[in-house]
């Protein structure tokens, strides 16, 4: 039960997805009616100098409705009020997409939240001696520009099979109004 | 199109648009199949959005998105308007135009079921111009009512246009 005297500025709520495929923008495209192919078909994307295909802007948003509608117990605990996103950075297939809120005001029964979006797109794994052992697809694509770069967005980790580069970027910040019953 | 014709036509948008109507209307009816079919789509299994036809379902929030930006092309790629004495659409390039922002509002609002038949109109809201890269701004405030005139959701889209494409 999730009640408003449970709920604190300061809290965090979070969901994260690692299945963006090109199977699951496919099936996207067809369930929103949205058939633009540089969301489909990796040729027109090219053309359109995107290097590769690009999820729906939507796409990712029904990520944050879900995030509120399961931490409501779809509508057992309350309701979604309100949300405002602004789109700022593609997601892409292999993406991990982590949304989280943070209650940032309480006010009567309605909590207040910021949301960040964040993607992080692996590139690859190399040896210690800096030899690419592993390539993903925004390294085989050049999806990581040269501003990600100097933006401080590509980062490093040690993993059991060397160090994976990657790139960790908000790709749509936001807000949302929820309201609990109790 | 030089810096001094596209700032004029930026111009024209805004002292055209900016808390107007959009003509038109659009309508859109919901069916069982696109609720479950979208609902799937985020791995949503609670029955009241995929449950059966018989007993009936709801929509997800996230349904939001399949009408509103439909709802949308359809109204704004239709709009004309007379520029210098020569009609001219909203748009002159969809390829220059971006999806920037989304908000919903459901206060108030009512449960989007399996069966309702949905009426979409859309007013201007701010239109601006941002300088530094010529890039045209505008919001479209929506309205989504049911076929018995409750609101289901008020969505706000924030549509941008690159110069070149208005």
């Amino acid at each position: 039960m999730v009640k408003i005297s449970d709920i604190k500025v300061g809290d965090v709520i979070k969901n994260e997805f690692d299945g963006i495929t090109r199977e699951l923008l496919r099936a996207y495209a067809k369930a929103s009616g949205d058939t633009n192919p540089i969301h489909t078909n990796d040729e027109i994307a090219i053309r359109a100098g995107l290097k590769g295909i690009i999820a729906h802007g939507l796409f990712s948003f029904g990520f944050i409705t879900k995030l509120f509608e399961d931490f409501l117990e779809h509508g057992k605990h309350g309701k979604l009020i309100e949300t405002d996103v602004e789109m700022r950075g593609m997601v892409r297939c292999g993406d991990l997409l982590v949304t989280e809120a943070e209650v940032t005001k309480v006010e009567g029964k309605r909590v207040y939240l910021d949301i960040t979006q964040t993607t992080f797109t692996n590139i690859d794994i190399k040896d210690k001696n800096g030899n690419i052992m592993k390539q993903f697809e925004a390294g085989e694509r050049g999806y990581i520009s040269d501003k990600d770069r100097e933006q401080g967005l590509v980062k490093t980790k040690e993993i059991s099979e060397g160090v994976l580069s990657y790139r960790e970027r908000v790709a749509t910040p936001g807000s949302a109004i929820i309201e609990l019953y109790e | 199109m030089d810096d001094e014709q596209i700032k004029k036509s930026a111009e024209f948008l805004i002292a055209n648009l900016a808390g107007k109507e959009v003509p038109g209307r659009v309508k859109f009816n919901v069916r069982y199949k696109t609720l479950v079919d979208f609902a799937k789509i985020y791995g949503i299994t609670d029955s009241k959005y995929v449950g059966s036809e018989e007993e009936g379902i709801i929509a997800c929030h996230a349904f939001a998105n399949n009408f509103t930006i439909k709802a949308l092309y359809k109204l704004l790629l239709g709009i004309k308007l007379v520029q210098n004495g020569e009609e001219r659409p909203f748009v002159t390039n969809p390829g220059k135009l971006l999806h920037m922002g989304q908000k919903y509002n459901w206060d108030g609002c009512v449960e989007l079921k399996q069966g309702d038949k949905l009426n979409i109109t859309a007013k201007w809201g701010k239109v601006w111009l941002i300088e530094k890269n010529m890039m045209l701004l505008a919001e479209v405030h929506v309205e989504v009512k049911n076929q018995d005139g409750e609101m289901v959701v008020r969505p706000v889209v924030t549509a941008g246009v690159r110069p070149g494409g208005y």
